[in-house]
């Protein structure tokens, strides 16, 4: 069975070897001992798994343009490289060139460490999500609570760097992103709760595998819909975009950040909006596998798994840039309200509904299977 | 805690400054700084021919620049003591009606961008741009018109206009109700717009606010039919209005004056496939004619003893009340020009329609104000 | 408030929207237009379709149910002006009308010697596109055509010379038809013939070669009165031909011709 793991031991395994033929004697035993080339395949995984994250991420702007411009009746990028794939980078390259403005009067500790924290926080959700059997860094007993706990952390440094920029949007946008935080992560983890009751486990990888008889969407609707809601806050897109609503408050927090920082809160922005959606796809959607129902023809391919699950994943996103482009923005307060006294008790009932799940026990509606590879 | 909203904001649309006082998200005082985008027009008008005033006159308010020619050329040819054909005043009437749908629907586009809503923004403009396509196949312009003349316009509606007009407000009407489904129709919108910006008609007279912000009030003042003026006093219409006068009411009466705006234009296109005629008057002074030689000296012009006379017009604009008063004095230059600006006051009101809201009410309330800066300063 | 008494208000001619299912119908509308737009969206990809090339013009228009221009009425648009440098006649009367000075009458070859073609020469840097300059011009040899990218590299590419325009021109664009009548009670030059001295500088300098120099009978002078020194000739003005650019009164030197309406 290929994995992440196998690869990136093969691969440096190969590449160590290589290394010794060239090194004199007493490095070259050193080279090939287990504990470099694992020590190597642990680095070279993470690289694979920046490599994809950041792919995937700059794929899902270009995807978020292409189907924005469709919802306004425009077309979105289309000139650089094919359906305009290259222009989320020569974007990213024109920030890079950019000089990095920091104001006089900004704290210069927390204006620096925000962006990069964000980013790093950002990223390592993706150590712990798995992608497809096998394809996933640690297997860990409480991968989900890990994940949500990573996730959350953003609102801490979104506050951080609004501090130190020392511009009065910028603050008020800060102040936003906190007030949001309280209204939208109660509801997530009762919503998770509910997930967490069918399933029975906290490891995401359990919590796909008991999918296999029905996909949780179906039985617990009320937790999607209040989980899909609270990943839109989570994410700070439109309807929930409030600690940057660009018509009041500029670029909200990030005012003030320009070039390279600016594209590390974006990208860090689209990061956290792709581990929403993976999230989205892991706990509701079943994951990487199919219904049953479905010709073994479309399992049955090399990585199948993945590209069942990437395809997921852009839906569900596509379903955020739905939302987006046909949403108002909505207030802070009506945000709270909506939180506290729309958002718990639904989720609450969800918990409910998820206990009755688990005493009857569901019909098996959609019945799957997971796909050869796995 | 004084937050600047502006001159460079993505709220202001145009170069103006809310200077806010918050209190955590709470709005206390509020003070609008105006005058970025003054040129000075009432001055320059002063020394340019009739017919050339009407240049400036597009861009003094550049979203609305074929009502802006209107209320000069009325106030100008009661100076001038002209009498236009009819034909002309129909085709003014359908004019400033298509530019009042143009108006409203950019009005649309920026007040739904305000509140976040980000496809609604280009259906406006795109159908927008269709109106600005039938303005060109008759003025020229897509901007800046330069279309109409003292004593008449300066061309003849092109062959097939007045079907391709049909057409356009055809699909216009439907859009409409598109419009209504992403704004009306969903419970965000009402949450962010329902009681905010409340102005009561008794003070929205005090301030001298007037337009859509007054009707939302439930007034039902509209120049069009108190003091009517080309051949409005011979067109079916309705006044819009609201009860609200909150940010819904003035959507409201905004969206009900495109439609009455549909049906005005759709009576003068009626009139104007069964009247032909000549659009321009006949007897004009020299120098309103097509060719603007020079006129000679000073003293040459008063031994002329062309009439002096004073003109003084009122339109109801999209904004709002607009006024023109022009001193004629028997040269080729109008001596004195002055213009009211409706959107001038209405922003001036802010003072009463802000203080208690949020910092998020902020672009909706000043949205649905529908700020022209260039009018607004001149 | 004027009228607010009066009148009863007026019912809604459209009943109002009413959400449905909290957001269900905005997301619907969102959703239709992409199913619409999936096929062709109305952005018009400008550098490759154009609005005024005809092909373009026939699919899309509202009858075709894409919104992308009303179709057919275009050669109207006020852009980059075309000169036909062969018929202008130098009257000036361009750069009268223009309210933004930005027209200035430059020599160009194929004048006689002492007086010398004058062409006009736009800067466009400053041009506003009223068209008022392709009202004014008597002999209808600039106009405005549908040209409208105007982007240059440098401020001085801006100003195109009367060869550039006649290059416009004779590329053929749709051009602005429409011509303007010349108003009925249009004033005509007079003249105020005890001033004149028969110079012949309004004859000589006339782009429409409409003034003719006539002989005068030379008076006996009185005894002792002093002959006034002058070439005993009167210009006569052809109304028919004048295209009233005013170039006579402007070089008359004795200031001997007017405006005015004949009795």
């Amino acid at each position: 069975m290929v994995t992440l793991f196998s690869v990136s031991n093969t691969l440096s395994a190969a590449l160590l070897g290589a290394l010794a033929h060239i090194l004199p004697t007493p490095l070259n035993g050193w080279a090939t001992s287990s504990g470099v080339v694992t020590g190597l395949a642990a680095l070279i995984f993470g690289a694979i798994l920046l490599a994809a994250s950041m792919l995937n991420t700059i794929l899902l702007i270009w995807w978020e343009r292409k189907l924005l411009g469709r919802f306004m009746d425009r077309r979105g990028a289309m000139h650089v490289g094919y359906a305009g794939l290259l222009q989320n980078f020569a974007d990213g390259l024109k920030l890079f060139r950019k000089d990095t403005v920091r104001p006089g009067q900004a704290d210069p500790l927390g204006f620096w460490l925000s962006p990069t924290a964000y980013m790093v926080t950002s990223l390592l959700i993706f150590g712990v999500l798995p992608i497809s059997t096998g394809w996933n860094g640690g297997s860990l007993p409480l991968t989900l609570l890990l994940a949500l706990v990573i996730f959350s952390f953003a609102p801490l440094f979104i506050f951080l760097g609004a501090w130190a920029s020392n511009n009065k949007y910028s603050l008020i946008g800060g102040m936003r992103s906190a007030a949001q935080m309280i209204a939208y992560e109660v509801p997530i983890l009762l919503a998770v709760v509910a997930v967490v009751i069918v399933a029975g486990s906290f490891d995401l990888t359990t919590i796909v595998q008991e999918q296999r008889d029905y996909w949780f969407a179906v039985p617990l609707f009320l937790a999607l819909i209040v989980f899909l809601t609270g990943m839109l806050a989570e994410m700070e897109r439109i309807p929930f975009d409030l600690p940057e609503a660009e018509a009041e408050l500029v670029e909200g927090w990030n005012t003030e950040y320009g070039g390279m920082l600016f594209a590390f809160f974006m990208l860090a922005d689209y990061l956290r909006a792709l581990v929403g959606s993976i999230l989205v796809v892991l706990l509701f959607l079943g994951g990487w596998t199919l219904p049953s129902y479905v010709p073994s023809v479309l399992t049955s391919f090399p990585l199948a798994g993945i590209v069942w699950f990437m395809v997921k994943t852009y839906i569900v996103f596509g379903i955020f840039v739905w939302i987006r482009a046909s949403l108002p923005r909505i207030r802070t307060d009506q945000l709270l309200k909506l939180g506290w006294m729309r958002m718990v008790p639904l989720a609450l009932l969800s918990i409910v509904l998820a206990t009755l799940v688990v005493k009857a026990g569901c019909p098996p509606v959609l019945h799957c299977v997971p796909p050869m590879g796995g | 805690m004084w937050v600047n909203m502006g001159p460079q904001h993505p709220m202001t649309h145009g170069l103006w400054n809310l200077r806010v006082r918050i209190e955590g998200e709470i709005i206390k005082d509020v003070e609008p700084e105006l005058g970025f985008l003054h040129r000075g027009i009432e001055k320059i008008s002063e020394d340019r021919h009739y017919n050339e005033i009407i240049t400036l006159m597009d861009r003094t308010c550049y979203v609305a620049g074929l009502a802006w020619e209107h209320l000069f050329i009325l106030a100008a040819e009661q100076a001038l003591h002209i009498t236009p054909p009819e034909r002309s005043e129909y085709i003014r009437v359908l004019a400033s009606e298509l530019q009042r749908i143009a108006s409203h629907m950019m009005w649309y586009a920026a007040f739904v961008q305000d509140l976040g809503l980000m496809s609604p923004f280009l259906y406006g403009m795109r159908d927008r741009d269709l109106v600005l396509d039938l303005f060109q196949s008759f003025t020229g312009g897509r901007l800046t018109y330069e279309y109409m003349r003292v004593g008449g316009v300066r061309n003849d509606l092109p062959l097939g206009f007045t079907g391709q007009c049909r057409r356009v407000l055809d699909w216009l009407i439907d859009r409409f109700v598109e419009y209504d489904h992403l704004c009306l129709a969903s419970t965000i919108f009402h949450e962010r717009c329902d009681g905010l910006g409340v102005l009561p008609a008794p003070e929205a007279v005090a301030y001298g606010v007037t337009g859509p912000m007054l009707r939302s009030a439930g007034s039902h003042r509209d120049l069009r039919k108190d003091r009517p003026y080309s051949v409005y006093d011979r067109l079916q219409f309705d006044v819009a209005t609201a009860t609200s006068a909150d940010v819904t009411g003035r959507y409201l009466v905004r969206m009900e004056e495109m439609r009455q705006s549909v049906r005005i234009s759709r009576q003068c296109l009626d009139w104007l496939d069964d009247h032909p005629g000549p659009v321009l008057a006949a007897q004009l002074p020299r120098w309103l004619g097509a060719p603007y030689a020079p006129v000679g000296n000073e003293s040459y012009l008063l031994k002329r003893n062309y009439p002096t006379g004073l003109g003084f017009s009122m339109i109801e604009e999209p904004h709002g009340e607009a006024g023109a008063y022009v001193v004629n004095d028997g040269g080729e230059h109008p001596y004195r020009v002055k213009f009211r600006s409706p959107v001038l006051i209405n922003v001036w009101a802010a003072k009463r329609y802000l203080p208690g809201y949020r910092v998020a009410d902020i672009p909706p309330i000043m949205g649905s104000v529908d700020v022209c800066v260039g009018e607004c300063d001149r | 408030m004027a009228g607010t008494a009066e009148r009863p208000p007026a019912p809604p001619a459209v009943a109002e929207e009413k959400p449905f299912l909290w957001v269900a119908r905005p997301l619907a509308t969102a959703a239709k237009q992409f199913v619409k737009s999936l096929w062709r969206p109305s952005t018009v990809v400008y550098p490759f379709e154009r609005l005024e090339d005809p092909k373009f013009r026939g699919q899309v228009g509202v009858a075709s149910g894409k919104p992308i221009g009303v179709g057919e009425i275009w050669d109207n648009y006020r852009g980059v002006h075309a000169l036909n440098i062969n018929t202008c006649i130098s009257c000036n009367l361009c750069a009268f009308s223009c309210p933004d000075v930005c027209i200035e009458m430059v020599n160009v070859p194929g004048g006689d010697p002492r007086h010398p073609k004058k062409c006009p020469q736009i800067d466009y840097g400053k041009c506003s596109f009223c068209g008022f300059c392709s009202d004014a011009c008597p002999e209808g040899c600039l106009t405005m055509t549908t040209r409208y990218e105007l982007s240059v590299h440098k401020r001085e590419e801006m100003v195109y010379s009367p060869a550039r325009m006649f290059e416009i021109f004779k590329s053929k664009l749709p051009m602005n038809p429409i011509r303007l009548e010349r108003p009925k009670n249009e004033d005509q030059i007079l003249l105020d013939p005890p001033i004149c001295i028969g110079c012949n500088a309004c004859a000589r300098d006339c782009p429409t070669q409409c003034i003719t120099m006539l002989d005068i009978p030379k008076p006996t002078p009185k005894p002792g009165e002093k002959m006034a020194k002058r070439i005993w000739k009167e210009p006569v003005i052809n109304d028919s031909d004048c295209v009233r650019c005013g170039t006579c009164i402007a070089v008359c030197p004795k200031d001997c011709l007017f405006w005015g309406t004949r009795q």
